[in-house]
């Protein structure tokens, strides 16, 4: 009897120390994952701040060296390290609105030292305006690196840790600024927003984030003229249906093409997702065009898809358009379509129309970087005869075919070039050889897809 | 007295797994968290540069999914796409159930016999390839110096993966718009400069912090993704969005807005 009223709790003490067991392992195990995981962000941040210090010694020693050959190495560690930091920089656990312009002042650095390295190696040393930037990038980084040396040393006098800025977000997003890496990092942000702007050739340039659509004309457009164009151009029955997409204030100032975007239900099935439309503010033209629906067995071939994309340029005014790719998926094939003028082939002008292979509707199309890009150009005489472009390439490169081209390179740039598509050890490149300078400007590899075709 | 004993001891008890629960919530918590960190280090090796216009050039090979395989009993959002796929080209009557029974077996091995491939019933890379889904990489076999393991399909199994853990549910066109985001950061000086850094960067986007990054995309997303890759970009170069009923940060409305989709607000 009086074993018997020690069984229940005997039960409940043993259960208890099982779960103690249990629950202690559990808190183990989690103090584990944090260590690991603040290792991992210590070993991020120690690289940050090495990476940072060789971009400020390599940037001192650009400045001093005179020779060609030493510029262009420290150029590229130049762009390597900064290419890193901001690698390491981008992963660490503060919130993008406190890294975002240090980010930028390392990628504009790596972009920059990358654009000057190229420029050296063509020939043209650095010239006293190029030089003054690398100074002011120069203090910058001093600065920057002083900094990360600051929390460096808080971090080794055991002040605060990187891992807790991520417990301390979960609890309370604002509060996480009290940490000192983050405001730190906030002062040197307040800082780089007076950093240099530059102008050079590359993507992360500052004139080329700015830069204008070129292929819109200057008629502005209102509201009902966009939907009488978006109406026209897919066919709509009235315009009454069309329903304007809510934009915001600064749709004028910071899109890439300002545009009205229009929303048409279709009439025959109004439970599809309806085609959307964008059409350009100024100009009025159609920027992109997406009408998404499910598409049966195909019943019409690639060839004939593109001859009907072809003929839907025609009609909706876009004349001398070339196709040259075509990838085929989930029952449709996408085209691009490149602009020729002169028999030149302009990469830059590009459009691209999706056929759908059931009944050979247009599905979509997308002109963005046509507008973008297209403007009445002079094109030179080149320089080089094929032939002689063809001596620039090497020599065992089997060419399939030739052609004068027009292609885009870092930055807003435009380069005349032959464009040579062949073969070299079994893998499809293409070449191409400035048809002025005759120095090979870009070399591309084809990556074969079952889905995709090269059409030229 | 004998109930006192036992009430107190029960209580202990609930109060202590409750304490375990708690713990071992935690612990999944960390261990979503740390996975994250590991696709943030295996993004390092991958730096492809991919441009829009159809041609590809890259450097060194991508990292890339396991792959998936897919066999009787499967169940989930995978299988319905197969399932999908066979039916469109008759290979398959039944229903689009997301279950791999006797019927999805045999479809899949008819449609082997007849496409040339090894007849097992079992649908891995190879198989899939051949239906036009993406599982994962498939074996290019031997390969010479010209040739490479490339393929942009994973960028755009990654992108898919992101845009269904931030925007499902929402409009098709508000999905492409979550996808041509991401890939205007990577254009983005102040961004990191690939698709899976930009994606695992951290406190960018919550879906990636929870979890669900992690679900298989449906092939909406996977529509929208390629669709974006392809160039289609509705919100005309935006960075931000964010969704005005759960965004928490004030910092996010001092942006520019351009434009709205669904319940997203698109901005700079």
């Amino acid at each position: 009897m009086r074993f018997r009223r020690w069984i229940l709790p005997g039960i409940l003490v043993i259960a208890l120390a099982i779960t103690g067991v249990w629950g202690y392992n559990q808190y183990k195990i989690k103090k584990n994952y944090e260590t690991t995981m603040q290792n991992s962000y210590q070993r991020m941040f120690y690289d940050l701040k090495d990476h940072v210090e060789n971009v400020q010694v390599s940037l001192s020693k650009v400045l001093l060296a005179d020779s060609q050959e030493q510029n262009v190495i420290l150029l590229s560690q130049i762009m390597q390290q900064a290419y890193l930091a901001e690698e390491k920089l981008a992963q660490l656990p503060i919130s993008h609105k406190d890294t975002a312009k240090t980010e930028k002042f390392l990628n504009q650095v790596s972009d920059y030292s990358y654009a000057l390295a190229s420029n050296v190696l063509e020939g043209s040393p650095m010239d006293q305006d190029q030089k003054d930037a690398l100074l002011k990038l120069q203090n910058y980084t001093d600065y920057l690196s002083q900094e990360l040396m600051g929390v460096h040393n808080k971090l080794t006098e055991g002040v605060f840790n990187i891992g807790e800025i991520k417990r301390k977000e979960k609890e309370d997003i604002e509060n996480a600024n009290d940490n000192m890496l983050n405001v730190r990092l906030v002062k040197l942000e307040d800082k780089m927003t007076k950093s240099p702007e530059l102008i050079y050739d590359g993507p992360f340039s500052d004139q080329v984030l700015s830069g204008k659509a070129k292929g819109l004309g200057d008629k502005k457009v209102d509201i009902e003229e966009a939907k009488k164009i978006a109406q026209e151009f897919t066919g709509a029955e009235n315009t009454e249906s069309i329903e304007v997409i809510e934009e915001g204030e600064q749709m004028d100032k910071t899109a890439w093409i300002p545009s009205y975007t229009f929303s048409i239900p279709k009439e025959s099935s109004p439970e599809d997702s309806p085609i959307y439309i964008g059409v350009s503010k100024t100009g009025g033209k159609v920027v992109w065009m997406e009408n998404s629906r499910a598409v049966n067995k195909p019943k019409i071939s690639v060839e004939q898809a593109i001859e009907k994309g072809q003929k839907y340029l025609v009609e909706k005014g876009y004349e001398s358009m070339e196709s040259n790719y075509s990838l085929q998926y989930d029952g449709l094939v996408l085209i691009n379509f490149a602009y020729k003028q002169n028999d030149v082939t302009i990469y830059t002008d590009l459009i691209k129309v999706k056929v759908a292979l059931d009944t050979g509707d247009i599905v979509g199309m997308d002109a963005a970087q046509y507008l973008k890009a297209h403007h009445d150009r002079n094109i030179r005489q080149p320089e080089l005869t094929q032939s002689e472009a063809r001596g620039k390439v090497k020599t065992d490169f089997d060419v399939d075919s030739a052609r004068l081209a027009i292609i885009p390179k870092e930055g807003a740039k435009e380069y005349l070039c032959y464009e040579f598509k062949g073969t070299y050890q079994g893998g499809d490149f293409i070449v191409y050889v400035d048809a002025i300078t005759g120095k090979e400007v870009k070399i591309l590899k084809i990556i074969k897809d079952e889905n995709g075709t090269l059409t030229f | 007295m004998k109930k006192a004993v036992l009430i107190l001891s029960m209580a202990m008890l609930v109060t202590l797994s409750a304490t375990g629960y708690y713990l071992y919530i935690n612990n999944q918590n960390q261990n979503n968290f740390s996975s994250t960190t590991e696709g943030i280090n295996s993004v390092e090796v991958s730096n492809a540069e991919k441009n829009k216009d159809g041609v590809e050039e890259s450097e060194t090979v991508n990292a890339t999914l396991a792959p998936k395989v897919l066999y009787w009993g499967s169940t989930g959002q995978d299988v319905k796409d197969v399932q999908w796929k066979l039916a469109q080209w008759d290979y398959y009557n039944g229903a689009v159930d997301g279950i791999y029974g006797t019927e999805t077996y045999r479809a899949v091995r008819a449609f082997q016999s007849k496409n040339g491939l090894g007849v097992d019933g079992v649908v891995g890379p190879e198989t899939a390839a051949a239906l036009g889904l993406n599982f994962g990489p498939v074996d290019g076999g031997t390969q010479g110096a010209g040739t490479t393991a490339i393929s942009r399909n994973d960028d755009i199994y990654l992108l898919a993966r992101a845009v269904h853990a931030e925007a499902r549910g929402e409009p098709y066109i508000g999905k492409v718009a979550v996808a041509a985001v991401i890939l205007n950061r990577v254009e983005n000086p102040s961004f990191p400069n690939t698709i899976a850094s930009v994606i695992y960067q951290p406190l960018a986007f919550t879906a990636v912090a929870d979890g669900q990054i992690n679900l298989s995309p449906d092939a909406d997303s996977l529509k929208a993704a390629r669709d974006a890759i392809n160039g289609w970009d509705p919100t005309y170069g935006c960075r931000y969005y964010w969704n005005p009923a759960t965004s928490t940060s004030k910092w996010i409305w001092s942006r520019q807005v351009v434009i709205k989709y669904g319940k997203h607000w698109f901005g700079n």
